[in-house]
């Protein structure tokens, strides 16, 4: 089943490389602070990486590996994993010009190309862990992990799936039901993005050996800004209900 | 508010709804039948969330009139309910006597329990302690009476079906109110005060307090079940397709 959202989202994602990763790429690595999601939220706020520095990082879904190369400035030896050539290329030219090199693998988080126990911490920011389907890549990334090792990713909330529309921006209406939910294509998407209740996560991740550490549901601050590009949901729906999470589990 | 009047507004809101629905009902709810949990009627047997517990020391906190533990007394646990509203209690007394089904009843809420510590193998509330109770309080009231690897198993109102409740009446489809840092509820025109966690806060409380969380079930109604005589406010329609009630399963390391 996975194998046709593989392909679908590699096509998605040469596509929106094209329209914005790729021309906001330089922007994107020039960064010295990390932030998270589509409103930008510090990390410092949240503290859900800790110190990075020494730490094998595997970035699952990097795109042009912006957040890699936020971890290799603080001292983390990252990988850079991801299925779309595209965006792999754009993460190269980075490379070349800003002289912060780390491996890049072209890879769906599926399938990972990478030995056993080789990370101390497996990360994904709306990479994996919204495009590639969870009853394979939990699997991988335990694997890919050392006993201790930590697992930290984002995605969208459960409640901006409930209450986004097929086209549009998120509303305050419950638009779907929430038993069933798993796989999802939107209408006007050529991507295929995966979406789990927070039981159904909690239940993945301890069937893969995982100790769940923390679920951060994100809310902006005060003075932050509707999303420009990824333009799903507003910063005045966001102040109200989560829009993103970060969930923490760790290896036993 | 401070802890103690929350405790007393519940103790005045069971009070009346026990006069109203849980004592007339009472006969019924003991009437030996499966273990079933919520309003979702998921019976136990299906989710395994207690295991076997046959001989196993169990405390249910916000027990009511106590009929889940007469339920888990049947298969031949060690049950102790606690509640702290003395007109249910009377009530499970009542129903204790014409039973026959003996166990220890206490009077007190579920943020103070006057029992001793590691004294228990699993700790259960259903819409008891999980939802009247303040959960900085409650929940290492719990942690203190379990055994080491003793389990703790609550059901409450998912923070869903919060959002989606107008101030009065049924249900919505619609978010009402905001998710962050909600804590106390008073709905206006009720009488008992509400506790409500978002599920991040659920994990960081628990595992502050020491607990390792297993499981989040997500209930949903099953196809059986019908819209609750008394506690009417969400429809088995809605309830089909969205989490009205949630089971946390967490343990003592």
């Amino acid at each position: 089943m996975s194998d046709d959202s593989i392909t679908a989202n590699i096509a998605q994602w040469t596509k929106q490389n094209a329209e914005f990763t790729d021309p906001a790429a330089q922007r994107h690595w020039a960064s010295e602070h990390i932030f998270w999601g589509v409103f930008s939220i510090p990390e410092d706020e949240i503290g859900s990486l800790g110190d990075v520095a020494g730490l094998d990082v595997v970035e699952l879904g990097c795109g042009t590996a912006y957040f890699s190369a936020w971890l290799a400035k603080r001292g983390a030896r990252p990988v850079g994993v991801d299925p779309t050539p595209a965006q792999l290329a754009t993460a190269r030219r980075m490379q070349a010009e800003t002289g912060i090199e780390f491996p890049l693998v072209e890879a769906p988080a599926e399938s990972v190309p990478l030995p056993d126990a080789s990370f101390d911490l497996v990360i994904s920011e709306y990479g994996a862990s919204l495009w590639a389907d969870p009853a394979k890549w939990i699997p991988e990334a335990s694997r890919l992990l050392r006993s201790g090792g930590r697992l930290v990713f984002l995605t969208n909330s459960v409640l901006v799936y409930l209450c986004a529309p097929e086209v549009g921006v998120v509303t305050e209406q419950l638009q779907r039901p929430q038993f069933g939910m798993y796989r999802i294509k939107w209408p006007e998407a050529e991507g295929i993005e995966y979406h789990l209740a927070h039981g159904d996560w909690i239940k993945l991740l301890r069937e893969h050996g995982f100790e769940l550490e923390a679920l951060h549901e994100l809310r902006p601050g005060e003075d932050a800004v509707d999303p420009g590009y990824y333009d799903f949901v507003t910063v005045e729906w966001a102040r109200k209900w989560p829009a993103e999470e970060i969930w923490v589990a760790r290896k036993l | 508010m401070s802890s103690a009047e929350s405790v007393a507004a519940n103790i005045a809101a069971w009070t009346r709804r026990n006069a109203e629905y849980t004592d007339p009902s009472a006969a019924r709810a003991w009437a030996p039948a499966e273990f079933r949990w919520g309003k979702a009627g998921v019976p136990e047997a299906e989710l395994d969330v207690l295991g076997d517990v046959s001989g196993l020391d169990i405390v249910e906190l916000g027990c009511g009139t106590a009929f889940g533990a007469a339920r888990l007394a049947r298969l031949g646990a060690r049950v102790v309910g606690v509640d702290p509203t003395p007109a249910q209690l009377e009530t499970a007394r009542r129903m204790q006597r014409e039973t026959g089904l003996e166990f220890p009843l206490v009077e007190a809420p579920g943020e103070a329990v006057p029992l001793p510590d590691a004294s228990f193998d699993i700790a259960i509330s259903e819409h008891g302690a999980a939802a009247w109770a303040d959960p900085q309080q409650w929940l290492p009231e719990a942690y203190r009476l379990l055994r080491p690897g003793g389990k703790l198993a609550f059901l409450h109102t998912s923070p869903l079906a919060y959002c989606c409740f107008p101030d009065v009446g049924q249900i919505t489809e619609q978010l009402q109110r905001p998710y962050f840092d909600v804590g106390r509820v008073i709905w206006p025109g009720d009488d008992g005060v509400e506790f409500q966690l978002g599920h991040g806060d659920w994990i960081a409380l628990l595992r502050d307090t020491g607990f390792v969380v297993e499981r989040l079930i997500e209930l949903q109604a099953t196809e059986s079940a019908v819209t609750h005589e008394y506690y009417n406010d969400v429809p088995v329609e809605w309830a089909r397709q969205w989490p009205e009630e949630e089971i946390w399963v967490a343990r003592k390391p």
